[in-house]
């Protein structure tokens, strides 16, 4: 059974006044400015794409450090490698001179023993058998 | 680019009992109708000047707050709202005695009962005094839908108002 019109109306009007728009809790607007304030904060720390000026300029700027790096690198590698010759060079020099220096001796000492020899012969000492 | 402090702050007092009324009485929780509340304004902070007049911002608000607040009751599952079928069955009930101060006292109650559509239009309709055409454009809805929302949501608000202003009665005596 349908109700009448009037009454429908009626229960409208109460709803509508009973509906009235409440406070919302105290401090509400405060609390939303220091929101806005907090998320300020973090948004300059966000990382951004560089602008095309930008990229271009940290693209030259890495690619001049990219290339500085193998040049210096490529320097450093041909002076390690010219001290690693100069001193194998040394180092077969100094053998030479040693070997040099004990033939010498050698020399020396054969001289020695044969003048040795010759003065026990002439005195008529015989050797060992 | 954001609104400045001064006027972001003249908004919000401006608007904050209807944005904040509109979360509570969709969503029937306090907590959630004050972050809902906070949300909505946070985000007219970030949309900037686009809103040209208060007109626009008020509208705004209203739409904005509508669905942030559908959304909450949708993501944190409060539904509250149960066995409102055994409501409509056609029968004659005395809401004669029903008074805006008796509803008033057990608004929260009542509302909460109703299926979140016709929560949503009866809050626009008798909150906000929004015309059917109105709610429809702001919900993105035909207006038949919103008429039909609104009779049905209608219809089991007096049911449940008669039936528990006579409980609120006996309690109050």
């Amino acid at each position: 059974m349908n109700q009448p019109e009037e009454l429908l109306t009626k229960f409208e009007q109460e709803l509508t006044q009973a509906m009235r728009a409440v406070d919302p809790p105290a401090g509400f607007a405060d609390r939303i400015m220091a929101r806005t304030q907090a998320q300020e904060q973090p948004r300059a720390r966000v990382l951004r794409m560089p602008s095309r000026g930008r990229f271009w300029m940290n693209s030259g700027a890495i690619a001049a450090m990219v290339l500085a790096g193998a040049f210096f690198g490529e320097q450093s590698h041909l002076r390690h490698e010219r001290e690693r010759a100069e001193q194998a060079q040394r180092q077969t020099e100094q053998a030479q001179q040693a070997q040099r220096q004990f033939e010498t001796a050698m020399q020396i000492t054969d001289q020695t023993l044969e003048q040795v020899q010759l003065q026990l012969r002439q005195a008529g000492v015989r050797g060992p058998k | 680019m954001a609104i400045a402090d001064e006027e972001f702050r003249r908004l919000i007092e401006t608007h904050q009992r209807m944005v904040f009324s509109i979360a509570l009485r969709v969503t029937s929780d306090y907590a959630t109708a004050e972050e809902v509340a906070q949300d909505v304004f946070l985000e007219l902070h970030r949309t900037g000047e686009r809103l040209a007049g208060d007109d626009h911002v008020k509208y705004w608000l209203r739409r904005v707050a509508t669905h942030r607040a559908i959304d909450a009751i949708r993501r944190t599952a409060l539904r509250p709202e149960a066995g409102a079928e055994e409501w409509m069955e056609e029968q004659f009930v005395d809401d004669s005695g029903v008074t805006s101060a008796a509803i008033q006292a057990r608004l929260d109650e009542l509302l909460r009962t109703l299926p979140e559509p016709m929560r949503v239009v009866v809050v626009l309709r008798y909150q906000e005094e929004m015309l059917p055409e109105e709610i429809a454009r702001l919900l993105g809805q035909s207006v038949a839908s919103v008429k039909s929302h609104l009779h049905h949501g209608l219809k089991l608000l007096r049911r449940k108002a008669a039936v528990t202003m006579k409980e609120y009665v006996r309690e109050s005596a």
